[in-house]
C-alpha cells in the first residue's frame, strides 16, 4: 500500500465527502448533545448504504474487501462533518478481532451481520484507567464483571472482551442480547457509550494468556488509525473554519487574519493537521508489518493533540462566538475529548510508542 | 530494481567507499582551512564519480538527471557528514542563478565547472543590516558610473564569503522607486578592489557568515543578471531555485535513537531515565511528530516520481523540526548533569547535544525565520491577508525610517 492515493480512493474521499456534508448538520447533532442514549441516524444509514459497513471485510463475509486506507479516508471525511455515532470504527475493530481469531462459527454469525451493519460490533477493553484492563472474570463459558463506557456499548449486538481466567488473560467474543447496560450521560451523548454489566453472560474465547494481549493491543492499534483519521478531519475542519472566520471576521479597521496572533495560531493548526494527516496515512500503510503497533501509536498521539490543539484553538479565533452553543465549535471540543479517550489515551499510547522504540534500541 | 533504486545503490556504495577519507572521523581533528581543502578535495571525487550537478545539464557539467535523483543522494549523503557545508549555498542557489541568467555561455560553464569540483565558491549577498525577512528594504546601492556600476554600501549575513570567489549580489539602484523596484541584480569578484569580508563570530564559536563591504567597487554593466529595477524578481527566484533539497526531520541536529540511548544510559532517581514519564512523553512525541514529517517527506518523493508537484506541506520541515530539536537538545543536556557542562564547540551537530542545542538558534531564524514561515504558510497557503504594511506603494526614500 502507498502513500500515494490512487483515482479510486480519491473518488471514496470525494464522494463521501459530498454525502456526509449534505446528510450531516450541526442543526442535527447539537439536540443529541443533551438526549442520552441517541445517536445520528442518517449517518449511520449512510454509513450501511454506501457499503461502509462492509468496506475492510472479505467478501466471503460480504466485504468490498478493502483496506485501512480507504476506511481512513471515510473517517476523515466522517471527522470533518463530525460522525454521527461511533459504530464504523467499532464494529470494524470487533469485526477484526472476529475474523482474524475468532472461530468459524462466531465468524458466520457475526461477520455478515457486522458487514452489512445489520449488527453492531464493540471492543471493552478498558477498566477503569486500565486501557487494557482484566478484571472481568471468564469461566466455564460464562462472564462476569463490570466494562464501564464502552463507546457504542448502549447499541451494540456484540462485543470483544478483554478479560482474564484463573489470572490469564483471555479474549472473548460475547453477544449482548441479555447483557446489562447502562448508558452514560456524557458530553458528547451520540457515542453511546455505556456500562456494560456481565452476570455470567455466555461467551467464546478467542485467544489465552500473553496471545490475547497482543491481539487486544493490535485490535486498539488498528481502531486508533480510523479514529487518527477521524481525529485529523475534525482537526482540519476547526482548522478551515478558523481561516474563514479570520478571513470575514473585522477589528480595528482590519480583518482578523491579518494580525500575527491570529494567523500565526491558524498556521500552526496547519502543521497540525498535515503532520496528523502524514501520520494517520504512514500507519494504514504499514498493516501486517512488524512496525504497524508503531506506527499506529505515532499516529495516534499526533492526531490526538491535533484534534485536541485546533478545536481550542479554533475557538479562541472565534471570540465570544466561539463559545455559544448555536456556533457548534463546541461539538469538535467535545469530540476531540471523547476521540482522546476511545482506544486509549495519549498516555497509554505514548508508553506503547516508547516501549517499542526501547525495543528496537536493545 | 527501478532506475531510482540502482542509482541509490550506486550512490550508497560510492560514499561508503570514500566515506573513511572524507566522512565524520577525518574531521574531528581537522582546523576550519583544512576542513575547507578536504571539503574541495571531495567535492572533486564526487565530481569524477559523478555525483555532482546531478539535476543539471551534461553540457554544464551536470548529469542531465532529474531533481528526485538529486534529493535522492542528499538523503543518502546526509549521514556521512561530508565536507560539503562550504558547497551548500554555492552550487544551491548563485551558480544555477547565473547558470539562468548570464548570457556569456561559455564563460558561465567555465564557474561552473570549477564550483561543481570545489575549485571556485560562491556566495549570496542577500541580507543587510537594514533588510533580512525584509530583503527589499535592503540600502546599499550601486550608481551607474560611465559604462558600468559603482557599488557602496554594506551586505551582513553572507554565508562563507571569505572562501567565496564571486557572489551575487541585489541592490538599490533608485532610490525613489518603491522598495521593489528600485532593485537590480549583480554577479561580483569577492577579489575586486573595494571588497572587504570580516568574519562574525556566532553563539557557538563558529565564523562562517560575514559582513561584507563594498566601497567604490567599480563593475562593468556585463555584470548585471536583472533588468535594471527588475532584482527582486531574479532575487525570489534565486530564493525558489533550490526548491527540491534534502529534509532531515531532526532539524539537521542528532537522530532521535541518540536521545533513546542517553535515557536509556541516564539516571532519574535512581531509575533509567527512560522509565520516567516526563522523558517518555517527550521520546513519544517527538518521534510522533518527526514520523509525520517523515511521511510528508516520503509522499513528496513518491509524487514527485510520479511526475505530480508536491504538496506545500513539505514547506513545515525547517519551521517544525528546528525548533523541537532545539527543546530536546535543552532536556538531554539537563539529563546528561554536570556531565552535560562539557563543550567541545568543534563537535558536529548532528552527534553532539550541546552544539546541536547552541546553534538551533541559528537555524530557526537563517533561511527564513519561524515568524517568516508562519506568514508564508499562513498567506500562501492558507489565503490569510499579508500583515499592514505601511511602506507598501511609497518611493523607499519617503518610507519613514
Amino acid at each position: 500500500m502507498s502513500l500515494l492515493y490512487d483515482e479510486g480512493q480519491l473518488a471514496i474521499a470525494s464522494e463521501s465527502r459530498r454525502i456526509l456534508e449534505a446528510r450531516v448538520t450541526n442543526d442535527a447533532l447539537l439536540p443529541l448533545l443533551e438526549r442520552s442514549g441517541e445517536f445520528h441516524a442518517p449517518f449511520w444509514e449512510t454509513a450501511i448504504e454506501q457499503g461502509w459497513t462492509a468496506l475492510a471485510l472479505p467478501e466471503i463475509f460480504g466485504g468490498l474487501d478493502l483496506s485501512l486506507v480507504e476506511l481512513g479516508l471515510i473517517a476523515l471525511q466522517a471527522g470533518r462533518t463530525l460522525s454521527g455515532a461511533p459504530f464504523l470504527t467499532s464494529s470494524f475493530g470487533a469485526a477484526q478481532a472476529i475474523l482474524n481469531h475468532g472461530t468459524e462459527g462466531s465468524k458466520d454469525q457475526w461477520l455478515p451481520r457486522l458487514a452489512s451493519g445489520d449488527a453492531i460490533g464493540v471492543v471493552a477493553f478498558a477498566e477503569g484507567q486500565n486501557v487494557l484492563g482484566t478484571g472481568t472474570v471468564y469461566r466455564d463459558g460464562m462472564l462476569n464483571g463490570l466494562k464501564p463506557g464502552v463507546s457504542g456499548g448502549l447499541k451494540a449486538d456484540v462485543a470483544v472482551v478483554l478479560a482474564s481466567h484463573n489470572g490469564e488473560a483471555v479474549l472473548v467474543v460475547a453477544d449482548l442480547a441479555n447483557v446489562d447496560r447502562k448508558g452514560i450521560y456524557s458530553f458528547d451523548n451520540s457515542r453511546c457509550a455505556a456500562d456494560l454489566r456481565f452476570v455470567d453472560s455466555a461467551a467464546a474465547e478467542i485467544a489465552r494468556g500473553k496471545t490475547a494481549m497482543e491481539i487486544a493491543l493490535h485490535i486498539l492499534a488498528l481502531q486508533s488509525v480510523v479514529t487518527a483519521h477521524e481525529q485529523t478531519g475534525g482537526a482540519e475542519a476547526m482548522l478551515e473554519r478558523a481561516r474563514d472566520y479570520a478571513n470575514t471576521r473585522r477589528a480595528f479597521g482590519q480583518v482578523i487574519g491579518s494580525f500575527q496572533s491570529v494567523k500565526h495560531r491558524i498556521a500552526e493548526m496547519y502543521a497540525l493537521v498535515e503532520l496528523a494527516r502524514a501520520g494517520a496515512l504512514h500507519a494504514a500503510t504499514r498493516v501486517g508489518k512488524s512496525d504497524f503497533v508503531k506506527a499506529a501509536a505515532a499516529a495516534r498521539i499526533q492526531a490526538t493533540e491535533a484534534y485536541d490543539t485546533c478545536a481550542r484553538d479554533c475557538t479562541q479565533v472565534h471570540g465570544g462566538i466561539g463559545v455559544t452553543w448555536e456556533a457548534g465549535i463546541h461539538l469538535h471540543v467535545r469530540r476531540a475529548r471523547t476521540l482522546a479517550i476511545e482506544q486509549g489515551n495519549m498516555l497509554f499510547w505514548e508508553d506503547v510508542l516508547v516501549d517499542c522504540l526501547e525495543g528496537e534500541m536493545a | 530494481m527501478s532506475d531510482l533504486d540502482t542509482f541509490r545503490t550506486n550512490a550508497r556504495t560510492w560514499l561508503q567507499s570514500v566515506a573513511p577519507i572524507y566522512g565524520k572521523a577525518a574531521q574531528t581533528t581537522l582546523s576550519y582551512d583544512e576542513k575547507l581543502a578536504l571539503g574541495r578535495r571531495y567535492m572533486k571525487a564526487r565530481y569524477d564519480a559523478g555525483f555532482s550537478g546531478i539535476n543539471w545539464p551534461k553540457d554544464m557539467g551536470g548529469q542531465g538527471l532529474t531533481h528526485i535523483e538529486k534529493v535522492a543522494f542528499e538523503t543518502e549523503e546526509m549521514p556521512y557528514g561530508m565536507p560539503t557545508s562550504f558547497f551548500g549555498i554555492s552550487l544551491g542557489m548563485p551558480v544555477p542563478v547565473i547558470m539562468k541568467f548570464c548570457e556569456d555561455k561559455a564563460w558561465v560553464k567555465e564557474r561552473v565547472l570549477k564550483a561543481l569540483q570545489g575549485e571556485e565558491i560562491w556566495c549570496q549577498l542577500f541580507s543587510e543590516p537594514a533588510g533580512g525577512s525584509d530583503l527589499a528594504g535592503l540600502r546599499m546601492k550601486a550608481e551607474q558610473d560611465g559604462n558600468g556600476w559603482k557599488l557602496n554600501g554594506q551586505k551582513l549575513w553572507t554565508s562563507y564569503a571569505q572562501y567565496s570567489d564571486y557572489g551575487v549580489v541585489v541592490v538599490r539602484t533608485d532610490p525613489t522607486a518603491q522598495k521593489h523596484k528600485g532593485l537590480t541584480y549583480f554577479w561580483v569578484d569577492m577579489r575586486a578592489p573595494g571588497v572587504e569580508v570580516r568574519p562574525i563570530k556566532l553563539a557557538g564559536g563558529d565564523s562562517h557568515v560575514n559582513e561584507v563591504f563594498f566601497d567604490d567597487v567599480t563593475i562593468d554593466d556585463s555584470h548585471r543578471m536583472s533588468p535594471v529595477g527588475g532584482g527582486f524578481g531574479v532575487a525570489m527566484t534565486t530564493l525558489m531555485i533550490e526548491r527540491y533539497v534534502a529534509t532531515d526531520s531532526a532539524g539537521f541536529g542528532p537522530h532521535l535513537d541518540l536521545f533513546v540511548s542517553l535515557a536509556k544510559e541516564a539516571e532519574i532517581n535512581g531509575l533509567p531515565a527512560i522509565k520516567d514519564g516526563r522523558i517518555r512523553q517527550q521520546i513519544a512525541r517527538n518521534y510522533a511528530m518527526r514520523n509525520g514529517l517523515d511521511a510528508i517527506t516520503a509522499r513528496a518523493m513518491l509524487m514527485m516520481q510520479a511526475g505530480m508537484e508536491p504538496g506545500p506541506e513539505g514547506s513545515l520541515n525547517k519551521l517544525v523540526s528546528v525548533r523541537s530539536r532545539q527543546k530536546l537538545s535543552e532536556l538531554a543536556i539537563d539529563l546528561q548533569g554536570p556531565e552535560g557542562l562539557n563543550f567541545d564547540e568543534h563537535a558536529p551537530v548532528k552527534d553532539n547535544w550541546q552544539t546541536s542545542w547552541i546553534n538551533a538558534a541559528t537555524g530557526r531564524i537563517a533561511g527564513g525565520a519561524d515568524e517568516m514561515l508562519l506568514n508564508t504558510i499562513a498567506e500562501k497557503i492558507l489565503g490569510l491577508p499579508q500583515d499592514h504594511r505601511p511602506d507598501k506603494g511609497v518611493p523607499f526614500n519617503e518610507i519613514p525610517a
